[in-house]
């Protein structure tokens, strides 16, 4: 019955183990690469950025977060431009200042992928405004050479119909990724596997969300 | 004498004779006492009184188990019986009090949160008044409660409940509900001066992190999950992911809504430095669509009804032949429990809390859940606390 140290003895293992899960790269062999400073965020402000900055913050990556930033607080670069949390708008900034002084441009931009219609409405976004922001940031990032990364770690749960709510959050990321990072159950249909053949970008399927932290890490080394 | 007194005087006698055998059994439910065999840990044993004079001798006035560690370090609280018809929660926690090694820090259990909802039953339902866990030394057997404190301890109930301090309007079942009395105040309703104990006994203990264990439904999407607010969310999130991964189990993360007040996930982390988190493990016994709410259905979860609404989709976890047995439901309890005092650890590592022999999600589904209750007979008298 020493279930409680078995298991936390066993984590920093099978975090590793992760870490070597074999690449599932479409379009290109090369495990990429991504550069500091970084900015997660959400398209479809569902829950599942937590589960970003989570598996951010256990990677030991030093980020900033804002679920809703426009294009022109992405232009102000690190810090975003000392923009304050207030109900609807979450900012946080982790960022290592000593290396990238506020201002600094971000190199990577990480999406979290998946709607939420309470997220979003306490935003006041809808869904239609949710993407044409989201594409004004893919759009930005596009011109900036910034590189983008899209996460869906929210499984099954976080699908859809072809059309739905969470189907049109992919349909404004994953298509223009460098990069896409994928929980089995979510791509139980293949749908982010064909994106990344389609569109050449290499996709990274996990069995679970924590074995995304390896792979997070590996891609910022 | 006229012809229709014979007939009159049998159905009064009927009617007596009814009300005589439920008040009897009734009295008993009110009245029996849960023998808790206190385990290697339990420094003390104190009622919850002591952080709230409004509940001296009250029928909510319940035990407070303190679990040492030889060293110092952070504190966590684990509540159950909130609700006190979502028995998964208590049997977690009795688990936590006979077994826990505690090696660092300091483990707070109270099993029976709303005391007065535990020896009230659900009326009009037809649930069982007991139920009976099957250990190794005999059964097991426990009251079955209710959502709400009995209206002989807290009556009458309100038109509409005013929350208190927001001014919310809540219904006014929800006055009887000590997850929609947060954060109490002293002076006010019974379940006020519970929740009110609690912030006292949380604030003077410096505890650190607060778990406060539930059932939901399969049909309420708010379940298999941790209900965390914003400063609990990143450990929410770790824990979860951790179980997911390593335990076999579904497990996910629930905002805490901001507008809605009273519920302890939201209300403890406004109104003190604890980071509250509220578990929810499935319970196919709460849902309406099912057959009689039988004590097989409490122990096993299997119900034909909820069989169909699963193939039709209806369900927010899986559900097949198997239902949810109480194995797999006090195991996830005890798991998640488990890493979330984890996460906290490395995370602040100044107020570590370590925990042992504490049984996990799979040692649960394979020795069952009476495996881990002790004996009060063949124990210390000294360490038998009856609540």
């Amino acid at each position: 019955m020493r279930g409680t140290w078995r298991v936390a003895a066993l984590l920093p293992l099978f975090l590793v183990a992760l870490a070597t899960v074999p690449f599932h790269a479409s379009g290109q062999e090369a495990a990429p690469k991504a550069a500091l400073p970084v900015l997660t965020t959400s398209a479809g402000q569902s829950a599942d950025v937590n589960t970003v900055n989570a598996i951010m913050e256990q990677a030991g990556i030093k980020y900033d977060y804002c679920d809703v930033p426009t294009a022109a607080m992405l232009k102000s670069g690190v810090g975003l431009g000392g923009a304050k949390a207030k109900p609807g708008f979450h900012i946080e900034s982790t960022t290592d200042l000593a290396k990238f002084k506020a201002g600094t441009p971000y190199r990577t931009v990480v999406f979290a992928l998946g709607a939420s219609l309470k997220g979003m409405g306490a935003s006041g976004l809808t869904v239609e405004t949710e993407v044409r922001r989201v594409t004004d940031l893919i759009q930005y990032c596009k011109q900036h050479k910034i590189f983008i990364v899209a996460v869906h770690a929210g499984g099954q749960s976080k699908r859809g119909a072809p059309g739905s709510d969470n189907e049109k959050m992919i349909d404004a990321v994953a298509p223009f990724a460098d990069y896409i990072l994928v929980a089995k159950d979510g791509n139980k249909d293949g749908r982010f596997t064909k994106i990344g053949q389609d569109k050449g970008i290499p996709v990274s399927q996990v069995d679970y969300a924590l074995g995304m932290v390896g792979l997070i890490t590996r891609l910022f080394e | 004498m006229s012809r229709s007194g014979p007939v009159k005087g049998l159905l009064v006698a009927v009617v007596a004779s009814v009300a005589a055998v439920a008040g009897a059994q009734f009295h008993q439910h009110r009245h029996q006492r849960l023998p808790i065999v206190a385990g290697p840990a339990v420094a003390r044993v104190a009622s919850l009184s002591e952080y709230g004079e409004g509940l001296a001798r009250t029928m909510a006035d319940t035990k407070v188990f303190f679990l040492q560690g030889a060293e110092p370090g952070g504190s966590a609280l684990i509540m159950a019986g909130t609700h006190a018809n979502e028995i998964d929660a208590l049997l977690s926690a009795l688990i936590f009090v006979e077994n826990a090694v505690v090696e660092k820090g300091t483990l707070i259990v109270i099993p029976q949160l709303n005391h007065s909802a535990s020896v009230y039953t659900r009326p009009g339902d037809g649930c069982p008044l007991f139920y009976g866990i099957e250990t190794p030394w005999g059964t097991k057997v426990f009251r079955f409660g209710d959502r709400g404190a009995s209206p002989l301890d807290q009556w009458p109930d309100p038109d509409v409940y005013v929350h208190y301090p927001d001014a919310q309007l809540l219904s006014f079942l929800d006055a009887r509900n000590t997850n929609r009395s947060w954060p109490g105040r002293p002076d006010g309703l019974l379940t006020e001066r519970v929740t009110a104990a609690v912030m006292r006994l949380l604030a003077e203990e410096r505890v650190d992190i607060a778990l406060d264990l539930h059932g939901a439904e399969t049909m309420f999407p708010v379940t298999n999950c941790i209900v965390a607010p914003e400063r609990s969310m990143r450990i929410a999130t770790m824990a979860s992911m951790t179980v997911t991964a390593m335990e076999g189990f579904e497990n996910h993360v629930e905002p805490s809504p901001k507008g809605f007040r009273g519920l302890s996930h939201r209300e403890i982390g406004d109104h003190s430095d604890t980071a509250p988190f509220l578990l929810e493990a499935p319970f196919p016994f709460l849902d309406q669509p099912t057959g009689p709410k039988t004590r097989d259905l409490l122990m096993t979860g299997r119900d034909p009804f909820l069989l169909s609404l699963a193939g039709q989709q209806k369900l927010f976890v899986p559900y097949d032949e198997s239902g949810w047995p109480i194995e797999k439901r006090v195991g996830q309890h005890c798991s998640v429990a488990l890493e979330i005092i984890n996460q906290f650890s490395r995370k602040r590592a100044d107020r570590a809390i370590r925990i042992s022999e504490v049984p996990r999600y799979a040692d649960l589904v394979r020795n069952g859940v009476g495996f881990y209750f002790h004996d009060p007979s063949k124990a210390d008298p000294a360490r038998v606390h009856l609540d």
